[in-house]
This record gives C-alpha cells, structure tokens and sequence, in this order.
C-alpha cells in the first residue's frame, strides 16, 4: 500500500471553513492540506512556495478574485489543478470558474460529502461537476450549443458577427449601435437573427455565449 | 405685437404717466367742447386712478391737480357762470381735488395691499415646494437607507451565516466520517446533522436572494429578471416570460435594484390582483434610454385608483421618480394591465462612464 499522498491548498477567507476543511482533508489517507491562504496574493505565494497538486478555491476573495486568481495559477503553474468550493451558484459560475481553468466546482453547504470525491475526481485527471450541472451541460451540448462554440463563425453573416463580437466584448447595444455607426433597431434585430441562429433563449444568454466566444478566439 | 403684449403685462411707469397726462387734456377738451351744461367731472378720475394705481401717490396728486386746473381753465373759458367769482373758483376747485385726494390714497393703500398679498402668497408658494422637495428627498433617503440596510443584512447573511454554516457542515463532515471509520451507528446521525445544515445554507440562499435579488454587476438586471420570471412560473399558475432582443447592462446598482423590484411588485400584482395568466417581462433599449415593461392579461388596473390602497402601483411610480425614470400604468387595449418606466440614457449614462 504505497499510494501516493496529494497535497492540497486551501485558499478561503472564512478561517472556519479553512480549519474544518484542513481536518475533513487530512484524516483521508491520500490527501494532506500543505498551507492555507486567506486572500488572493498570500494565496499565489503559498502557492508558488509549496507547488501543491491541487488548489481549493473560493471565489469571493477579499483582495482580488477567485477567478483572478485561478487564471493567475493556471499561467504560472499549469501541474496545479484546480477545484473551486463558493458560495456563488453554479448555474452562474461554474462556467467561468471552467473557463479560467477550474477542473471541478463544488457549491459550499450544498454537497459536503462530495468535497473529497471532487478533489479525487481531479486529481485523476477528470472533470468534477455536482449532477444537476453536469445535466445541464449534457442538455446544452444535446442540443449543440457546446458544439457551436466556434462554430458562430459559419452560422453569422459578416454584419451579425461584428455585432457578436462587440457583444463579447463587454459592449452592449447602444454603444455596439454607435461603433456600428447603426440604429439602436438595427442592433436589435441582428441580436434577433443571432439568437436564432445559435439557438440562444434571450439576450443574457446571447450575451454569455458571445463573451464565451470572445473569450475562445482571443485564447486560441 | 410684443411690446403691446408686454406693455399690458407689465405697463411701464413712463408710458402710465404719459397716457394720464395726455388722458386728462384730452377730456379737458372734451368737457370744454361739450359745454357747462353736461358734467364731465367724473371722468378725470379715470387718469387719476391710472397715476395713483401704477406711478405712485405722487404722481396720482401732480395729476389730481392737472384735472383741476384743466377743468376750471376750461369752464372759465366757456363762461361757467358757477366760475363767478375767485372765491367760488378756489371752493369749487378744492372740493374737487379733496375728492380726487381721496380716491389717491384708497386706490394707493389698495395697491399697497395687493402686493403685499401677493407676496406673501408667493412666498408661502415657494415654502411649500421648498417643503415638498424636502420631504421626498426625505422619501428617498428612507427608501434607500432600508434597501441599503436589507442589501447589508443579505451580505451579512451571504459572507457571514453562509459561510459559516457552510463551515458547520463540514465540520459535521468530519465527524460523520471519523464515526463511519469506527463502524458505528451514529453515523447516520451524523450524515443526518449535516443534511439538516445544508438545508440551513439554502435557506440562506433563499433569504439573501429576497433581500439582495440584483447581482452588483451590470447583466445582473438581465439576469435577475431571467431567473425571477422562472421562478414565478413554478410558483404559481402563472406563464411567465422574459423578454429581452438585445443585451441591456444596468451599471448603477440602485437603478437595477429599482427596476427589479417595479417588475417584482407589477408581478406580483399581476398575479395577486389581476388573475392574469400570462405575463411577459420585457427589458428594451430604446434610442433615448432603457425601457422595463410588464404586460399581463389579467383584467386591468381600475380606470378610477382607489383613494386608499393601491399601494403597490404607488411606490413603482415612487421607485421610477427616484431614478429619474418615467412612469405609466395603463390598461391594454387587448385587456390586461401594462406598466411600463422609462430611464433616460443620460442617467444610466453618467454612471457607466
């Protein structure tokens, strides 16, 4: 029996979170909490300094963001996975924290006893998502939506992907109207054709898919 | 035109004067050519109340004195026979500039009077907008102290009772795990102990999300409108649709809360009152600004408010004033009730930049 033992940091500003999780990590056989940070830059420090094999997040930091943070240690230290543990809905979240370079996303209070089976889920090299979001993620790709996520540029006609794209990138109608030099309808009813097109329910969902998209092409 | 306009707004002191002057020569001729017989004496009070009302006192008596002195000039020319002698020209003259003294100090006292009035009147005018400019400033801050106070009380509740129930249960986690290791029946006990403060995390979810229901970032309107028409929807027997064409960012915080809670209360009173079964949210950008609208097809705002009640429409309009944004109810043509509230890009505007 000579499993290897992974080491965990915790990064979270609650202390009692901190102190009750190190005790949940370490009384298992394969895990062992190496250092614990409170806020974002103490966290990339202690990160940098124990080069642990897998970082707890949360995402409300007091300096500096969760998802900040997990871009920061994705760039520096890319061996170290990554498993988010927030407050904040996942419907909402899990996505970003994804996208950032999260391999697994645990909703504080709502599922304790899959804490450890998520961190083992990533450390094996495998995506942790709570059931209920991995049957959305199913639903969305069932119905080509995660297929589609570069696929916007074969669907869109010239115009429509300009919109897109000011869209992505943080613009919204009025101004995405006036770099256009267009009217605020004629945003509006590319935005229509769009949301057609991909399939898109309403305009905060048109919005996450053209930041997804934004953020996609500027990565790639 | 408008110097004539101008002229019977607000006649200028001059152009009084000259009128009086040339009014007391004129029926001086007037009274010398028509003869002793017929009295013309009543008519000099026309120029006199003129100076008195609009020059001064001052004046009124220099044109008192005009008259008498046309009129007895002009009754000694046409042979008076009244006008005998200087003794009866002296009485007969004074009698008549006592009375035109008379009729100089009332109309002076009257005037004097007027403005007063209307001073005081405008005074008092501008004390009461004074005032009620105060007391929905007043309104404001109250609104926005007790939003601020239940945004308070939901981060508290988020960063503080969350987390540290959230904590609990792992804590409980750990216990549960330690009995289970040692095979003993607790540890149902335990993992009950731990479902029971989960249910506690969520039902603080629950309450940070009715005190606190717009995310601080600008899609969080857009959001919270998604998952507020939703939830309607499961709740009650109700179709409730969020509409929204194109991206709308709301970057004030208390615009977007306030927006929120105008379409929670139109809802809400849609499906309380109204009976409706359909409603439909709708966030609109419009080439002047912003544009909530909640249509159902319930049966209607009444076509009279009720004096009392009718809170609910009371305070969205409130909610729209403080924000600078317009505000109707209305009922629609197809039936049902339509409340729409406008903000002007300006004022969105501002803040963004």
């Amino acid at each position: 029996m000579n499993k290897r033992i992974s080491r965990v940091f915790l990064v979270d500003d609650h202390p009692l979170v901190r102190e009750w999780l190190t005790n949940l990590l370490n009384q298992l056989v394969d895990l062992r909490v190496c250092g614990e940070a409170a806020g974002a830059g103490k966290a990339l420090d202690g990160i940098r300094a124990t080069q642990p094999d897998i970082a707890i997040i949360d995402l409300a930091l007091p300096e500096g963001s969760g998802l900040a943070l997990i871009k920061s240690i994705k760039a520096e230290m890319p061996g170290t996975a990554i498993v988010v543990l927030s407050m904040h809905d996942e419907r909402f979240y899990a996505e970003r924290a994804f996208r950032a370079g999260a391999r697994g996303y645990v909703m504080k209070g709502e599922s304790t006893s899959s804490i450890a089976a998520a961190i083992r889920e990533v450390l094996g090299g495998r995506l942790y998502l709570s059931p209920r979001m991995q049957a959305a993620f199913a639903e969305r790709f069932a119905d080509g939506d995660l297929s589609s996520l570069h696929a916007p540029a074969k669907k869109l006609s010239d115009r429509e992907i300009e919109v897109f794209r000011l869209l992505g990138q943080g613009y919204e109608t009025r101004r995405v109207a006036q770099s256009l030099n267009v009217s605020i309808k004629t945003v509006q009813a590319y935005c229509a054709r769009i949301k057609e097109k991909l399939q898109l329910a309403n305009a905060s969902e048109l919005l996450r898919e053209a930041i997804r998209w934004s953020d996609a092409q500027s990565a790639g | 035109m408008g110097w004539w306009t101008g002229f019977l707004e607000q006649p200028s002191r001059t152009w009084i004067a000259i009128a009086a002057v040339l009014l007391t020569l004129c029926i001086g001729e007037f009274d010398y050519a028509t003869g002793t017989l017929v009295s013309l004496s009543a008519f000099y009070l026309l120029p006199v109340s003129l100076a008195a009302w609009f020059v001064g006192a001052g004046f009124g008596l220099l044109i008192a004195a005009l008259c008498v002195a046309v009129w007895v000039a002009g009754s000694m020319i046409s042979g008076d026979a009244s006008f005998g002698g200087p003794l009866l020209i002296a009485w007969n003259g004074t009698v008549q500039f006592t009375s035109f003294v008379v009729v100089v100090f009332v109309l002076v006292k009257l005037r004097r009077l007027n403005r007063e009035l209307e001073s005081r009147v405008n005074e008092r005018a501008a004390a009461l907008t004074r005032e009620i400019a105060e007391r929905e400033r007043l309104q404001h801050l109250v609104l926005e102290a007790s939003e601020q106070e239940q945004r308070r009380i939901g981060q508290d509740l988020h960063d503080g009772l969350g987390q540290h129930l959230a904590g609990t249960a792992i804590a409980g986690q750990v216990l549960r795990e330690k009995l289970e290791r040692r095979g003993l029946q607790e540890a149902a006990d335990a993992k009950k102990v731990v479902e029971l403060i989960e249910e506690g995390v969520s039902l603080t979810r629950r309450s940070v999300k009715g005190l606190h229901p717009v995310d601080l970032n600008a899609e969080g309107l857009m959001l919270a409108l998604e998952e507020f028409a939703a939830t309607t929807s499961r709740l009650f027997d109700v179709k409730c649709r969020f509409v929204c064409e194109s991206p709308v960012l709301i970057h004030s915080a208390a615009n977007a809360e306030h927006l929120f809670r105008i379409a929670q209360e139109a809802t809400r009173n849609a499906v309380q009152h109204g009976g409706a079964a359909n409603i439909v949210i709708e966030l609109n950008t419009l080439e002047e600004g912003y544009e909530l609208r909640i249509e159902d097809d319930g049966i209607g705002v009444p076509r009279i408010p009720p004096s009392t009640g009718g809170m609910g429409l009371r305070i969205m309009a409130h909610r729209a004033r403080m924000i600078g944004a317009g505000f109707h109810a209305a009922r629609r043509a197809a039936g049902g009730t339509e409340i729409v509230c406008r903000l002007p890009v300006a004022i969105e505007d501002r803040l963004a930049s």
